[in-house]
């Protein structure tokens, strides 16, 4: 699920190394310009032991709440919580950036919200947030997605005492 | 493309760089479909108003006077998808 690795910075390893160079290589005037490291962060316990969130840009969301808005041109920066005790039949997809035909088929394809709780219930993890998070993708200002979404949802991650994330694009 | 290409494009005036933009969102990445889908949802909005039909203008003018140009500006977008749906010519793959 995920590699374990000790020392971060000083171990001198960064997962995909010159990624965000090569990104900007190949799309000029990419949103993406991020040159800091980024350490692989050490797993503390085993995963029997931990409590998994998984954070999705799928755009999934409980049905009822307000609609992700997929027309704005410069993006959404707001997200959802999804209980992870929801009943796929109670939520739904709002995103147009990707195709969602298998998605509205069966949603732990693209949101394994299903496949997470038979993991938790086999032990394999130790258990699950009371809420998964959701946003889109498509969102143009990377300011602003660091600012307030990113930080917003680490908060609420945090708070909710999560010991690793599945973090899922879509 | 960022928030920030879109900014110096607006400060160099290059409008190329921002219709470029608005066809590339509207085409899912597609300039191409994008131009097809902006072209599509004008006819799609002309069809209703042929046999001129009672409309709403009230409801219009208040709109325009009482709201400010970033939410007239969401709506447009908003039209924009309203009308390419009511088409029949979805292109895209996801959900509104």
């Amino acid at each position: 699920m995920t590699e374990t690795s000790e020392g971060g910075e000083a171990a001198g390893r960064q997962l995909r190394a010159g990624l965000w160079a090569t990104v900007n290589e190949r799309y000029p005037g990419s949103m993406i310009d991020k040159t800091d490291f980024i350490p692989l962060a050490p797993l503390r316990k085993p995963l029997s032991e931990c409590r998994l969130v998984f954070i999705s840009t799928s755009g999934v969301q409980p049905r009822g709440t307000m609609p992700f808005d997929t027309v704005h041109p410069v993006g959404d920066y707001t997200f959802r919580r999804v209980p992870s005790s929801s009943p796929v039949e109670d939520l739904e997809i709002h995103q147009l950036k990707y195709p969602t035909v298998g998605a509205n088929r069966d949603l732990n394809v693209i949101f394994p919200i299903e496949r997470l709780r038979e993991l938790a219930a086999e032990g394999v993890i130790g258990g699950l947030t009371e809420h998964f998070y959701s946003f889109i993708g498509y969102n143009m200002d990377p300011e602003r997605l660091e600012r307030t979404l990113a930080e917003d949802i680490a908060a609420a991650v945090s708070e909710e005492g999560a010991d690793i994330a599945l973090a899922a694009p879509a | 493309m960022s928030l920030q290409y879109l900014k110096d494009a607006v400060a160099a005036g290059d409008r190329e760089k921002l219709i470029r933009y608005v066809r590339l969102h509207l085409g899912d990445g597609n300039e191409e479909a994008g131009r097809k889908d902006i072209d599509k949802a004008w006819t799609e909005a002309l069809l209703p108003l042929l046999d001129l039909p009672a409309t709403d203008r009230e409801f219009i003018f208040e709109t325009l006077r009482m709201k400010d140009a970033a939410t007239l500006a969401h709506l447009f977008f908003h039209l924009h998808f309203y009308f390419v749906q009511r088409s029949g010519e979805w292109i895209h793959d996801g959900n509104l």
